[in-house]
């Protein structure tokens, strides 16, 4: 789990997990559920489909709002998280999850002007 | 090859029944010198062999045919496109299109042996007008100028270079499509002709009266003179009826130089019978009388009728300046040979307003022809009519042979050839339309907006922006066409379209084109991803701004051209100069101008001219803007230096003077910090030196929402080329 630390990760929406499985990704979405162990919750991505994230230790404190999940993709298309951050609405400026959306989208179009793989790969 | 001609033509033409594009042969052309600001103009004898008639006006605008000598006699022409003409009972045609098939060097000499038709008798020749005409004038009616003397008529007038004057007497054309008969006096005058000159344009008409009662016409000469519009169509009349006519002549006489005699055709006393012109001209409003085309329109003509349609009617404007008020409305007119504006002031407003509808045909006579303002009008006329008291518009069912719209329409792909504020037509099919949006202008007022977006068979679109009223009444349901003549194009985002004082606007004309472009567009058009020429602007708010990067600026040369470009974008601030960001300004009222210290401790401002105790503290911040791409100086002055450092000048000027530390926190503050600004940017000459300057003209809070929306608008509309359409 730590070399997702590592490398680079991809940030994705619920549509291309399948696409990086195994791999080490970053996801971001709205949180929906959590589950009553709280090891585990549920994240909505800017399209509205949820995708669950499996958490090594349970939560501590209440969660909710947009969270940045960082960790790999399952075989079942879960996450299990490694790390992950709550944003905080800044200024007062709710974080815009569809237009995050519409980015991911655009990073993953146009892959020619987003090298972001480039950059981990010497 | 010798070029057949077009037998029994003539015959017909002079019948007043159309011939196709008949073949002739000019025999002779008589020249009339133009007057003070009038044109030359050429009047031809043209023959098919067998009959010849002089009657052949040929229109100014083919006047280069003649000067570039193509047009000499014995040459061959086919005539494309003529009109007929009365001018007090005789029949002119006046040609409007007409090549020339074969140069009168290949022809050789005159082809058959035509006899010349005249008004009177076929089979006389009128070669020679003026000496024949003398002896028709009767004459006793004292028309004469009275100049008597050395009238000579008969013969003096053909001092002049241009004998027909003689004729003027058929001058009743005043009413008549342009002929204007002033011509005939005119010349007279030119030629110092006919001492009864008593009355300025006297002279010719007399021809023989002249001689008999050399006191007597002047009085009546005089007459006329006073009432330039006199209808009296004179013709022949002031011959026999000595009270009548000569206004005719004379009018046209007082309407200066009029140079081209045009009709004058020597020919035929025939005129002379001609009193029954009277009545025409006193009705100028019935169909039947004779229509002056808009093209021969000049301040020299009076009595004239137009049948015209209305294809441009503006809102009434009302003004207030140093010498008065008023108001005022306009509309341009349009009939088969060209177009004219016309204008009406205060009570004409009320009469005419509600009377004239855009799209309808009326007749309308006695308006005031005068020069055209160039600046209030893109109309290819020279003159412009005004209306007066005495005007009169009639409507007119009858719309034969007036065209609906003169206009030339450019594809959409073509606009981004032409120059920024060249005035184009186009006609397109409305794909979009926003909502209507208001501004404030700079002068405070409240105006509604409305950007529609048109796309045609080019496959490119753009938009079309609508103001006041037209911006509220415009009706976009359903993709109509929209045609609009003279639009202004402009630079804002590219490339995109202006309404102005000038256009016209119509939705779903009533024209071929727009019936070819709604085909194209129900089955090709309305899928198709056409590419703009404005620059997308995200969805309202920011409609009118120009987002550019920093870096644009540099590669599109922004601000090189005559006028500033304005611009926005997303910059953080990298940089202020805190030196110098502050400086004295005069405290008097609006005058902003810097002071100088003088050794009394008081202020001197040069503008005002005083001096002051105190002064005032204002902005001008030296910033440097970047972005991903660039960096630029930008000034702020007072209002955007303000709101960017969230303090004001007094208060900076205090702390400078009293605590740095606190004077450089507020410059902390908003270092790389991000905000939109609205900017100006313009090429400018400083001591030899060009350098683009930019001014800050607003500063407002970065939307970071706003810009990536715009951003991937942005990016999907430059991926769209790349999508495959058909799949």
């Amino acid at each position: 789990m730590s070399n997702t630390m590592e490398s680079p990760k991809p940030r994705i929406n619920s549509s291309m997990l399948t696409q990086y499985i195994s791999k080490p990704v970053c996801f971001v979405g709205h949180v929906e559920t959590v589950h009553n162990t709280g090891k585990s919750f549920s994240v909505a991505d800017g399209e509205g489909r949820s995708v669950c994230v499996e958490l090594n230790d349970p939560l501590e404190e209440e969660l909710s709002g947009i969270v940045e999940v960082i960790g790999m993709v399952s075989n079942k298309g879960a996450i299990r998280a490694t790390t992950f951050n709550m944003l905080r609405d800044e200024k007062g400026i709710p974080f815009d999850l569809e237009l995050y959306n519409e980015a991911v989208k655009v990073i993953h179009d146009f892959p020619q002007h987003y090298p972001f793989d480039m950059a981990a790969s010497r | 090859m010798s070029v057949k001609l077009t037998q029994g033509a003539i015959e017909a033409l002079f019948n007043k029944s159309m011939v196709q594009s008949p073949i002739l042969q000019v025999l002779n052309i008589r020249e009339y010198p133009a007057g003070k600001q009038g044109v030359n103009k050429y009047r031809l004898n043209l023959s098919d062999g067998e009959r010849s008639l002089s009657y052949f006006l040929l229109g100014t605008h083919l006047n280069h045919l003649r000067e570039s000598e193509l047009l000499e006699p014995n040459c061959v022409c086919v005539l494309n496109k003529t009109m007929f003409s009365n001018l007090a009972s005789r029949r002119v045609v006046v040609v409007l299109d007409m090549d020339v098939l074969q140069s009168a060097a290949e022809t050789g000499g005159r082809i058959g042996n035509p006899t010349q038709l005249t008004d009177q008798t076929p089979d006389q020749q009128q070669a020679e007008p003026s000496t024949s005409r003398s002896d028709e004038i009767p004459g006793p009616s004292g028309c004469g100028p009275g100049g008597g003397g050395n009238y000579g008529m008969k013969t003096s007038p053909m001092k002049a270079p241009a004998p027909r004057m003689a004729s003027p007497m058929q001058a009743s054309p005043m009413k008549a499509p342009g002929m204007v008969s002033p011509m005939q006096a005119s010349p007279m005058k030119a030629h110092g002709m006919a001492s009864p000159m008593k009355t300025p344009g006297m002279a010719s008409p007399m021809q023989a009266s002249p001689m008999k009662a050399p006191g007597m016409a002047s009085p009546r000469m005089a007459s006329p003179m006073k009432a330039p519009g006199m209808a009296s169509p004179m013709q022949a009349s002031p011959m026999k009826a000595p009270g009548m006519a000569s206004p005719m002549q004379a009018s046209p006489l007082k309407a200066h130089g009029m140079a081209s005699p045009r009709m004058t055709s020597p020919m035929t006393p025939s005129p002379m019978k001609g009193s029954g012109m009277a009545s025409p001209s006193s009705s100028p409003s019935k169909s039947p009388t004779r229509m002056t085309p808009i093209y021969q329109l000049s301040p020299y003509l009076s009595n004239w009728t137009i049948k015209a349609r209305v294809i441009n009617k503006s809102d009434i404007r009302n003004w207030s300046n140093a010498r008065g008020e008023g108001k005022v409305f306009d509309f341009e007119v349009v009939d088969e040979t060209g177009e004219i504006k016309i204008t009406a002031f205060n009570e004409e407003v009320d009469k005419f307003f509600s009377l004239v509808e855009q799209d309808r045909v009326y007749l309308i006579s006695k308006g005031t022809v005068k020069l055209a303002n160039k600046q209030f009008t893109s109309l290819k006329n020279d003159y412009a009519i005004t209306l007066s008291a005495s005007s009169r518009i009639v409507p007119c069912d009858d719309d034969r042979g007036v065209p609906n719209l003169l206009c030339q329409f450019v594809p959409i792909s073509q606009l981004e050839d032409k120059d920024p504020d060249a005035v184009v037509d186009v006609i397109g099919v409305c794909e979009e339309a926003e909502d209507v949006s208001l501004i404030t202008t700079k002068a405070g007022k409240q105006l509604s907006k409305r950007a529609l977006t048109l796309t045609d068979s080019s496959g490119k679109m753009v938009t079309l922006t609508l103001w006041g009223d037209q911006a509220q009444k415009f009706n976009a349901s359903c993709h109509p066409v929209v045609a609009v003549r003279k639009a202004r194009v402009s630079t804002f985002g590219g490339r995109s379209l202006m309404v102005f004082l000038n256009s016209t606007l119509i939705v779903n004309p009533d024209i071929p084109e727009a019936f070819a472009l709604r085909d194209w567009y129900n089955q090709v058009g309305h899928a198709l991803c056409s590419q703009s020429l404005t620059e997308v602007l995200s969805a309202s708010g920011d409609f009118r701004t120009n987002w550019k990067t920093l870096r644009d600026v540099k590669t599109e040369q922004l601000g090189h051209g005559e006028k500033a470009d304005y611009f926005s974008c997303v910059a953080t601030v990298v940089f202020c100069r805190k030196e110098n960001c502050l400086y004295r300004a005069c405290p008097g009222g609006s005058c902003h101008k810097k002071v100088h210290e003088q050794d009394d401790g008081r202020y001197r401002c040069d503008k005002c001219g005083k001096d002051y105790p105190n002064f005032n503290y204002r902005f001008m911040l030296s910033v440097n803007l970047a972005d991903f791409g660039d960096n630029m100086w930008a000034t702020c002055f007072q209002e955007t230096a303000e709101t960017l450092l969230g303090i004001s000048a007094e208060q900076l000027g205090h702390l400078k003077d009293t605590d740095e530390n606190a004077f450089d926190n507020v410059f902390d503050k908003i270092y790389f910090s991000t905000h939109v600004f609205r900017n100006r940017v313009k090429l400018e000459n400083f001591n030899d030196e060009c350098r683009v300057k930019v001014t800050v003209m607003e500063v407002l809070p970065a939307d970071q929402r706003q810009h990536s929306r715009r951003l991937l608008n942005a990016i999907r509309e430059l991926a769209a080329p790349l999508i495959d359409i058909d799949a």
